[in-house]
């Protein structure tokens, strides 16, 4: 009975006032779908910046390094007060490359963490066209693993991928590469060797990946051509790329396959320091710009409904004076909030939903970018709109609370 | 125990604390027996109205005791003094403080539904009883911010009446009715007090109201007159 009465003075103060019930609604509408546009569109920018910057780096790399310096053979040793003098000392790669490649990568394959391996022979060359010479990096890969990995098909501006499957003598060459040697598809291009050894190849395809570095200097063959090219058997490697689900998890999974691997294994952070900074400042600005917006939408949900039961209070005197208690007041007022926390969370959470998509669908066509990037996680909303909740649940329960405890008089004589 | 006794102060003290200390009750002890018709009369600032509130349990900042029906009311929590006032007392205010959103009969009916003790068709009913002895049985749907100020007054004073309270107190319950309305509330409260016993508390300015009433308790700076 009870209960009723005070749910019908609740819906009667929200509906009395439309106009003020319609700004508080809206206030907290507003917080909400700009947390989650804002969030939708870090998260966004976040992902694309990564893909981006994973577009030619893997997440880790296994390749054979050159050997810990142990020239000085009798530091161990050797007594203190002796003098050692060892000259020219040198510290010599006694093998190139990875000579067992088809074990590690079954090996590597087999784990669960690990989502994509590709294997490549990375050869430092000579292009020549004519005159022209440039000076690049050759790159014998496996077709399928490699777009896999780098989605590398995604950046082909002329030509096909996959092409490169079916043509042994088959090249596909940055754009910025192809520029400066004036070589178009079909074209050919003359590949020599540190060793001396030279070869032609057929233009298949032209890649623009963004990264002038990598535009440039760099060509694509098939891995079996760059091996024949090197004189060097079927299971020769330079490098296997390894990528894995989370991308933050590169030193983790390093450290556990490292042990099984006679080879360097290096996480992306430590061959690309500056990008694991960015990276990081990403996420921190992420967390103040979310963090920012949850600070200001709840000081403003929160002033509304203070606003909101402050000018109710002479009727919460009233109601006191004829003996309604002071959890009669709270369940008043906090009807009052969540019916106005609920409301303006769903429209919130469908305005953000609009707001996100309205900047998804801006065009921006710069490197691989079609429109503004936006991400749409569930989990952005429902936190959104839990915090709406919680916000407008407190706003509306501290004054009230404080309104319930204190005389009536002291409100009525004001 | 007396059972005669409907509310009883002792020692009541009491002070302002803004914009400076200043004592406006000094230690005021009375009895009121059941049934009695009680004027506070007094100049403004003599301190009539705020030993009313006191009286009504809705201010507690006070030194001494006060005691409703033999029940002891100083020093109880908010909740409880909110329960005994829906249950025992009914108060008018000088101006009406109704809940302008509602319609008459629902400001009526407000403190007996927190009572709980009947049924709402019940409740509907009394209320509707409470408006037509106050002559507004055709304003008991109109919302409470469109009667007019008499209208109004007479509205919160048949909402004090719905629980049946043992002590009706009114803050100049008359101060904003003409002479007729007056003279209407004035018998209920006679009536009230003649034939239900139930104790009637005012302060009031109108000298005719006061003398009509069974007993005058004049304050002057916080003191009892007589």
């Amino acid at each position: 009975m009870i209960k009723s009465t005070n749910n019908k003075i609740a819906f009667a103060h929200l509906t009395s006032r439309l106009r003020q019930t319609m700004v508080a609604t809206l206030s907290v509408t507003f917080g909400i779908s700009m947390y989650i546009f804002m969030n939708g569109f870090m998260n966004g920018v976040n992902n694309i910046t990564s893909d981006l910057s994973f577009s030619t780096l893997a997440h880790i790399r296994i390749y054979n390094d050159i050997p810990e310096d142990r020239s000085n053979l009798l530091k161990e040793t050797a007594n203190p007060n002796q003098v050692i003098n060892i000259r020219s000392a040198k510290t010599i790669k006694y093998t190139e490359g990875i000579k067992n490649s088809a074990q590690i990568i079954d090996l590597l394959k087999k784990r669960q963490d690990i989502t994509g391996v590709t294997q490549q022979v990375n050869i430092n060359v000579f292009f020549r066209n004519g005159a022209t010479q440039v000076n690049g990096l050759l790159s014998g890969i496996d077709v399928e693993n490699e777009n896999k990995l780098f989605k590398t098909s995604t950046y082909m501006t002329d030509g096909n991928w996959n092409d490169l499957n079916f043509r042994t003598d088959g090249a596909i060459i940055g754009s910025g590469l192809a520029t400066k040697m004036s070589l178009k598809i079909n074209d050919n291009l003359v590949v020599t060797t540190a060793d001396g050894v030279t070869k032609s190849f057929k233009i298949i395809g032209i890649f623009n990946t963004t990264v002038a570095g990598v535009d440039n200097t760099k060509a694509y063959i098939r891995i079996n051509t760059a091996r024949q090219l090197l004189s060097e058997n079927q299971s020769y490697v330079t490098d296997i790329q390894v990528n894995i689900a989370d991308y933050n998890q590169a030193r983790m999974v390093t450290k556990r396959i490292a042990p099984f691997v006679p080879y360097k294994v290096e996480p992306w952070q430590i061959s690309n320091g500056q990008l694991e900074a960015t990276s990081q400042l990403r996420d921190i600005l992420a967390i103040a710009v979310s963090l920012t917006i949850l600070i200001v939408a709840g000081f403003g949900i929160y002033n509304i409904m203070n606003m909101t039961v402050n000018e109710k209070i002479r009727e919460i005197a009233i109601l006191k004076a004829m003996g309604y208690a002071s959890k009669d007041i709270v369940e008043i007022f906090l009807t009052q909030s969540i019916v106005i926390g609920i409301a303006g969370g769903m429209v919130g959470i469908l305005l953000g939903f609009l707001i996100s998509f309205g900047v998804n669908h801006v065009p921006f066509r710069i490197a691989t970018l079609q429109t503004l990037p936006m991400t749409y996680y569930i989990k952005d909303y429902s936190l959104a709109f839990i915090f709406g909740l919680i916000t407008t649940f407190v706003a509306g329960y501290l004054p009230a609370r404080k309104a319930s405890n204190i005389d009536p008089v002291t409100i009525i004589r004001g | 125990m007396n059972n005669n006794i409907a509310l009883s102060v002792k020692n009541l003290t009491k002070y302002f604390y803004e914009p400076e200390t200043f004592q406006v009750l000094k230690d005021i002890s009375f009895d009121v027996h059941k049934g009695e018709f009680l004027s506070l009369i007094g100049k403004s600032g003599s301190g009539k109205s705020t030993m009313l509130y006191v009286l009504s349990s809705m201010d507690t900042d006070y030194e001494g005791s006060l005691e409703i029906n033999n029940v002891l009311l100083t020093g109880k929590t908010q909740n409880e003094l909110a329960a005994f006032r829906n249950a025992n007392i009914g108060f008018v205010f000088q101006f009406h403080y109704l809940l302008p959103e509602f319609s008459s009969l629902d400001n009526v009916m407000l403190p007996a539904l927190k009572l709980g003790r009947k049924s709402k068709e019940e409740i509907e009913y009394d209320a509707m009883e409470n408006l037509n002895l106050l002559g507004l049985n055709d304003q008991a749907l109109k919302s409470a911010n469109k009667l007019s100020g008499g209208q109004q007054q007479r509205v919160a004073i048949a909402r004090a009446l719905i629980n049946n309270p043992s002590i009706i107190m009114g803050d100049e319950p008359t101060g904003n009715l003409d002479s007729k309305n007056t003279k209407i509330v004035f018998d209920i409260f006679k009536q009230l007090a003649r034939e239900k016993g139930q104790t009637i508390i005012t302060v009031t300015h109108d000298d005719d109201f006061a003398a009509n009433s069974d007993r005058i308790i004049e304050l002057q700076d916080g003191e009892l007159l007589k």
